[in-house]
């Protein structure tokens, strides 16, 4: 297990290191992909800026908890950005153009190698972008997080990694039953808006759907909550049991997926 | 056979094979009703004890949303400039320099054919969650008739927006060997400009009359504002579509600078 375990690690550390000496021979569109996603991330930051020159709440939500929010979105949407987004983007189209069976040859776990094969400089980059975003809002909230709030806000933020790789990758594996994954990452757009969301906005329906079923409220405001109002153990259990949960329904469907794929090439 | 004959083959080409895709559209679609499920959430916390931000009661906001999302279908040029840069990189355009077939009248035929189909299998989601939407949704009354009519032909002109923009950044591929990076970056300034994130009249006033003359304006907000009542003036509006109908001619006369230059170039390659 830990032979394996170190085996794999030193797979994803060569992936990386191949990865970062690519994005050196490519400065240029290195520099603009992280301009890219910095300009996307003000994006976020400005809807926040416009929406509460009108209003001086959301859902009870001040402008710098609101804007705290978003910027635990963001930092998480860096992270899967920088390590999966790349990989399971191109899993659709590996998928419809028959070079998956390039993963199937490899000596691992196909999800593994083709969840790890690419490393985006450019989304971490941008990581500390959404830490200073976090940081600048915690500063006008006046918090003074304990080492413990920290910790606990740094597991939360990987939990909401796995989370947001669990969707993407659930969505992307469609493309096994259908011609095409073109537009079926919108899904995954779709869902994580609303993570931008305070689970006190939503009611009803809505609320049932994207906070009880559905992880993509949680992902966020559990994180953000522990910095706002210290560590609540009710919602690290929600956090931790949805993480695992939702991983093991990726990995299944993921799974069911690859039993039907057929190869494409002649 | 006839000029239009050509490219009325092109379009029915083209609906054939967007047809083949239609389940990723319709997925397409149905996802973005959640876009609407989060824009109706956040506005409607945000307007949460007042009846007016900016000027507008929340049922004009989401009504501006609503439409925005089926103007998206019927006029977004989501894929076509991808495109032009495969055929560009694979060398498929070789094909039209030796055929008596504009380049550019073969892709708009062809988009036309694409947002025909991906407009129509929006709709569907659309009209069937239109009983949970419309009592949300306040659209202005017969009174705004004459806004209504100058709407029609603003659509027809961002529809050519759209696309020319799309169009001219395809053929970046001529100097670049890559191009999402700059359609991703175009994207985010058409989405801030464009009014998809937030309606433009929110904005400072001063940053909103800026974003009057520039050509992401007319790409969407400006058709939608006309539609649900954002835009009251009739006078604001003609001059809007005289701005409208001057970018069309000036991104044209660019798409075709950036074809000439562009083929110089190129390096047709093979047998």
């Amino acid at each position: 297990m830990i032979a394996a375990t170190a085996r794999y690690a030193k797979i994803w550390l060569a992936s990386i290191r191949y990865s970062l000496v690519r994005a050196m021979m490519f400065r240029g569109d290195f520099l603009m992909w992280a301009l890219v996603e910095f300009i996307w991330m003000s994006v976020n930051v400005l809807l926040v800026g416009i929406i509460y020159s009108h209003t001086d709440s959301i859902a009870g939500w001040t402008q710098y908890e609101m804007l705290l929010l978003v910027g635990t979105t963001l930092l998480v949407q860096r992270l899967l950005m920088a390590f999966f987004w790349s990989n399971l983007f191109e899993l659709g189209r590996n998928v419809r153009s028959g070079h998956f069976d390039f993963f199937l040859a490899q000596p691992g776990s196909p999800l593994f190698m083709l969840s790890t094969r690419k490393f985006d400089l450019d989304g971490l980059v941008n990581v500390p972008v959404a830490l200073a975003i976090v940081i600048y809002a915690a500063r006008q909230l006046g918090l003074d997080p304990s080492l413990g709030q920290l910790a606990a806000y740094t597991l939360f933020v990987l939990c909401g990694l796995a989370l947001h790789y669990a969707t993407l990758l659930t969505i992307i594996s469609l493309v096994f039953w259908l011609k095409s994954a073109s537009g079926i990452e919108g899904g995954y757009f779709g869902l994580t808006e609303f993570s931008r969301l305070p689970r006190e906005a939503l009611r009803g329906f809505a609320a049932v759907a994207f906070v009880f079923i559905l992880p993509v409220v949680i992902v966020s405001n559990i994180p953000a909550r522990v910095l706002i109002h210290g560590f609540e153990p009710v919602h690290a259990a929600w956090l931790l049991g949805a993480t695992v949960f939702w991983f093991t329904v990726a990995v299944t469907v993921f799974n069911a997926g690859l039993r039907r794929y057929s190869s494409a090439s002649s | 056979m006839s000029a239009l004959a050509k490219y009325r083959q092109v379009f029915l080409t083209g609906i054939q094979t967007n047809l083949v895709y239609r389940w990723n559209f319709a997925i397409r679609a149905a996802f973005s009703l959640l876009h609407l499920v989060y824009v109706f959430v956040l506005w409607g916390a945000a307007y949460a004890g007042q009846t007016e931000i900016g000027g507008f009661p929340l049922g004009a906001t989401l009504s501006y949303f609503t439409v925005l999302l089926v103007l998206q279908f019927f006029l977004s040029a989501q894929n076509d400039d991808y495109e032009i840069s495969e055929e560009i990189r694979n060398g498929l355009i070789n094909q039209f320099l030796t055929k008596p077939i504009n380049y550019f009248g073969y892709r708009l035929s062809l988009y036309f054919s694409a947002r025909l189909v991906t407009g129509g299998l929006a709709l569907l989601p659309v009209l069937v969650a239109l009983p949970l939407l419309g009592p949300h949704l306040v659209l202005p009354g017969a009174e705004h008739a004459p806004l209504y009519t100058v709407a029609i032909p603003a659509l027809l002109l961002s529809a050519l927006i759209q696309f020319t923009i799309a169009y001219c950044f395809g053929l970046l591929t001529f100097w670049f060997l890559e191009i999402q990076s700059f359609i991703i970056l175009s994207l985010a300034v058409e989405a801030v400009l464009g009014g998809q994130i937030f309606p433009l009249d929110l904005m400072p006033g001063w940053l909103y009359e800026v974003s009057r003359w520039l050509p992401y304006y007319y790409q969407m907000y400006f058709p939608a504002a006309l539609l649900t009542g954002r835009i009251t003036d009739l006078n604001t509006a003609l001059q809007g579509l005289a701005i409208q109908a001057a970018w069309v001619v000036l991104l044209m006369v660019f798409a075709r600078l950036l074809w000439t230059r562009g083929l110089r170039r190129h390096t047709a390659v093979g047998g």
